[in-house]
């Protein structure tokens, strides 16, 4: 059995060691928002934050995501709540500003990338809370194992996106 | 408020309350050739329910049937077209399937609220797909039906029965009535639709043809009276897509979520060639992988085990153990053109030719004082979605099939299990849920899982989950099939186009069978020959409607073919091919719009003013000034006066310089160039300017800025729109820079995102989009996928106005660039 803390909870888990992360999240803990893109860490589909650092979920055992807190999709509102001392309440009500960006930019077309994109612009903007347009570019292209992919073309939106986002985060959250 | 599936709201009271000014629960009312009657009062709750009836037409026998099964709607039954609820809220529901078109969600929802002069807002749930839950069948393409959208005259139809409704409630002439925002007013009375459906079932009956599970589906027929367009308030508005807020917080329910108790997971183990058959399936070893099992139907080989993880390395395991025969059917990419101009069949199947044809053409041509003589190539393309395909299937006991997936025509795929099974399509049912952009792979009802999903289950008398994996969703989906054209432009002596010819060659481009139910010998349709129907032809329409009217002698034929490999290959497959966004079109259009750029610049004109003063119709002019002005053009001949191609000399940086440029070069040693294309697609013109900068020293070529222009009539949603044309305008210049299948004599080695890159955001262009709103013409035309064939043209003809050279196939790779750039 192993242990991992997710969105804050500690979870065991039964799976084999060697099991991808990805398999363990979408199966044994019934996540929805990390992705099965390649398997082969090409796309980003599948990325999480490992101790806030963005990681290929697909091709990473279970064995090696024990060491810090993962964060997926799912825990970006309490994570952003934590980091702004929100109350619970509030907290549950409230999305991360890149998700509310994702939504007021209107970014997805399929979507089905578009949980690593936020993962990844999550990263980006706790590292640099405020990117240039080639610094956006760089994080979601040349940062990580590969760049993140999104085969329907919303690049143009999600750059609007995290720009946005990082408005609403330098004023702490108010829009 | 709930904008998916909302199945709370189906209504089962059927307790009679007295009413008066009721409609007459005998008679029915006649609306425009619909039937309106009320079923039963009710104590509680009420609707207007808004079914079908079957025109006896030709070409419909199958609907009678499919249309009074238990799996597919009934007009006695709620589940149908438009709900209205005493509370005031609306439901639709629409067979087509919105794959991150928006469409369904908003454009659908903007137009209902438009035709029953209500909000947007009052049209709180959209039921999408599922073949025993909506109506109409059909494909995710062609979402506003070139203006006349099944849901538009469903909601015309509705808004005259609410009327006739009123007119008798209010006790006044309908023609007495007002409506504004979902309340009706009459003589200082006012009742919401709310209140004219509460207490009673009404059911409206309307005229539908076609057939469901065909690829096109139903049709609404007749003519209702239409709401006019300058009455509207709600179409042209930029609502947001409701379905974005649920991805965007994890909340969305996608295919791959779906889970069933007893639910196995499973790989496929497909044949090493495209035309291997099985010598021997290999066993599981048990000491590894205690609970996974094979499964072997003819040459189907799958592996079953209650893991996700299991099943993969059990598959792995059982892959290597299973053996083939081998098979080299296949010419290779590299002889790929020679092989279709020189062994190719185009004989056997009938040449066509377009309706704009007209006059003849080689004295023409010989009248001409320049001639332009050139042929291009586009290769095989992917379709390659970010999710691989997959589905749950689950084959009952009792003989019936639910298919949990994600599917650009559920209706169809409805059609090709029953066959596949040699069931009633009564017995299958297929649930739609969200996933990953396909771009036409399965609008004829298939990607690859679904099947399979359903032999396995069959086999194994669970419910099983097939998922396949990078490489085979690279190598055994279909591929958006290889073109090539030959064109000769005639030239006068004042550079005016006189006479045009463009012969297309391509494969069949839309093989609908099953691969699952092909491997295992199961029944499907045949594959694509010159006598299949419509769909599963080899015929080779002409489908990009040319739009260059003051040329007076046309000819645009089309040739076509078997796909390749598809007679040699003993499982009959080879490179099965299906349409990709702007299907067809897009192959004619880049030979095409390239051709017409080169005459441009034989003739010594800019490229727009040429194609400008070759056009007749307003719009056609209207989107090619508009890109003009909004690009920065520079209007001039071509090649620009600094081409080069080779050296270091700088150009002239047209338009923007924003964007992207060849990593780390100093833009002293960069050319830079223009290039502009048109469409007409789907009752919808487009122009597109394409500005480039090359490095010759490297092949590299970084697309600076593509703006495009955009004329689809009325526009329904203006931010919905611009996203999407922003996408597909990506997805070209990924097509024109990067896309291409690699194969070899027996099968695809293309098989992951590094064989087969696509577009990063580092390399982007700036996108300019213009729309242009023409509510004067009534109609809306679509909006989606035609962005994605604009850019490659423009591309293309701007690297010949950077370097002098033409570049006459697609992909643009480094080192195509530097064997044009040297030659």
């Amino acid at each position: 059995m192993v242990t991992i803390t997710v969105n804050g909870v500690r979870r065991e888990v039964q799976a084999p060691t060697d099991t991808p992360l990805l398999y363990v999240l979408r199966n044994d803990l019934e996540l929805s928002g990390p992705q099965f893109g390649c398997g082969l860490a090409q796309c980003g589909a599948c990325s999480v934050l490992l101790g806030g650092k963005e990681i290929r979920s697909c091709v990473t055992p279970l064995s090696a995501a024990t060491s810090a807190e993962i964060t997926t999709l799912e825990g970006l509102p309490a994570r952003w709540a934590k980091q702004k001392g929100l109350a619970a309440a509030d907290a549950e009500k409230t999305l991360h500003p890149v998700q509310q960006a994702w939504i007021e930019e209107q970014t997805p077309l399929c979507g089905f990338c578009q949980n690593g994109m936020m993962i990844k612009a999550t990263e980006l903007l706790e590292s640099n809370a405020t990117p240039t347009v080639a610094q956006i570019k760089a994080a979601f292209t040349t940062s990580g194992p590969s760049a993140h992919l999104c085969r329907c073309g919303s690049y143009t939106a999600i750059i609007e996106a995290v720009q946005r986002a990082s408005t609403v985060m330098a004023k702490g959250g108010k829009a | 408020m709930n904008l998916r599936k909302n199945n709370a709201r189906l209504i089962s009271e059927t307790n009679q309350v007295s009413a008066t000014n009721q409609i007459p629960e005998e008679n029915e009312v006649n609306v425009f050739g619909a039937a309106l009657s009320r079923r039963n009062f009710v104590k509680a709750g009420g609707a207007l329910f808004v079914g079908f009836g079957v025109l006896a037409a030709d070409g419909v026998k199958n609907v009678a049937h499919a249309a009074t099964t238990r799996n597919s709607l009934d007009a006695t039954l709620p589940e149908s077209w438009i709900e209205i609820h005493p509370d005031n809220t609306i439901l639709i529901r629409t067979g087509k399937s919105d794959f991150g078109q928006s469409t369904a969600f908003t454009a659908y929802r903007q137009i209902v609220a438009e035709e029953l002069n209500t909000t947007f807002e009052a049209v709180t749930t959209v039921v999408m797909g599922d073949t025993d839950r909506t109506p109409d069948g059909s494909g995710a393409f062609d979402f506003l039906g070139s203006g006349m959208p099944n849901i538009r005259k469903a909601a015309a139809y509705t808004y005259q029965a609410l009327l006739d409704l009123a007119a008798q409630r209010l006790g006044v002439a309908k023609s007495d009535l007002s409506v504004k925002d979902g309340v009706v007013s009459a003589a200082g009375k006012r009742m919401s639709y709310g209140d004219l459906v509460k207490g009673q079932q009404l059911k409206l009956t309307i005229p539908v043809k076609g057939d469901l599970t065909s690829i096109m589906g139903l049709t609404v027929d007749g003519n209702p009276p239409l709401k006019p367009v300058s009455q509207y308030t709600v179409i042209g508005k930029s609502f947001k897509n409701s379905v974005t807020a649920t991805k965007v917080a994890a909340k969305e329910q996608w295919a791959v979520d779906v889970r069933l108790p007893g639910m196995l997971h499973a790989r496929m183990v497909h044949p090493k060639t495209l035309g291997s058959t099985l010598i021997s399936a290999g066993a599981v070893d048990k000491t590894k992988f205690p609970n996974a099992q094979v499964i072997v139907k003819g040459n189907l080989v799958g592996v079953v085990a209650p893991t996700e993880w299991e099943a993969i390395r059990a598959a792995q395991q059982v892959a290597g153990a299973t053996t083939w025969k081998d098979w080299k059917g296949l010419p290779g990419n590299a002889r790929l053109f020679d092989y279709l101009k020189q062994d190719a069949d185009w004989k056997s199947t009938p040449v066509t030719k377009s309706d704009k044809s007209n006059g003849d053409v080689p004295p023409a041509m010989a009248a001409a004082a320049k001639k332009l003589t050139v042929s291009y190539q586009l290769p095989y393309m992917k379709h390659a979605p970010m999710g691989p395909t997959m589905a749950l299937a689950d084959a009952r006991k009792d003989g019936t099939v639910y298919i949990y997936t994600h599917n650009q025509n559920p209706q169809a795929l409805r059609g090709e299990i029953a066959q596949m099974l040699s069931t009633s399509p009564d017995n299958v049912v297929v649930r739609i849920f969200s996933g990953p952009g396909h771009y036409g792979r399965s609008n004829g009802g298939n990607a690859g899982a679904e099947d399979e999903a359903v032999i396995l289950s069959q086999a194994v008398g669970k419910p099983v989950r097939v998922q396949w994996m990078r490489p085979e969703d690279f190598q055994w989906s279909t591929q958006s099939p290889a073109a090539l054209s030959d064109v000769e432009i005639g030239l006068d002596n004042n550079g005016k186009m006189i006479a045009y010819q463009i012969d297309h060659y391509m494969p069949a481009m839309q093989d609908d069978r099953p691969i699952g139910a092909v491997l295992a010998g199961l029944p499907t349709m045949p594959a694509p020959s010159e006598k299949g129907d419509f769909v599963a032809n080899t015929r080779n329409d002409p489908s990009d409607p040319w739009v260059y009217d003051g040329v007076a002698t046309l000819l645009e034929q089309g040739h076509g073919t078997y796909q390749v490999g598809q007679k040699s290959s003993p499982l009959a497959v080879g490179l099965r091919d299906h349409s990709m966004r702007t299907p067809g079109q897009f192959q004619q259009n880049f030979p095409r719009e390239l051709a017409v750029s080169e005459a441009a610049a034989l003739a010594g004109i800019d490229a727009i003013q040429f194609r400008i003063d070759h056009a007749k119709e307003a719009r056609v002019i209207g989107v090619l000034k508009a890109v003009r002005d909004a690009s920065g053009w520079e209007t001039r001949t071509s090649p620009h006066p600094a081409a080069k191609s080779s050296g270091s000399t700088p150009g002239s940086a047209p338009g923007s310089t924003a964007g992207a440029t060849p990593t780390a070069t100093p833009s002293a040693t960069l050319v830079r160039g223009q290039g502009v294309s048109v469409m007409f697609r789907s009752e919808t013109y487009w122009a597109c300017v394409a500005q480039i900068a090359v490095n010759p020293a490297t092949g590299a070529i970084a697309v600076e800025q593509v703006t495009v222009a955009v004329d689809p009539g009325i526009v329904v949603n203006p931010l919905q729109l611009k996203r999407q044309v922003e996408g597909g305008t990506m997805m070209g210049v990924s097509i024109a820079l990067y896309e291409e299948l690699m194969f070899d004599e027996s099968g695809v080695t293309t098989r992951d995102w590094r064989t087969y890159p696509v577009l990063k955001m580092a390399d982007i262009p700036e996108v300019k989009v213009v729309l242009l709103n023409h509510p004067e013409t009534g109609k809306y035309g679509g909006g989606s996928e035609a962005a994605n064939a604009l850019a490659a043209p423009a591309i293309a003809a701007a690297f010949f106005d950077a370097t002098g050279k033409n570049a006459r196939r697609l992909p643009l790779k480094p080192e195509y660039i530097q064997t044009l750039l040297k030659a």
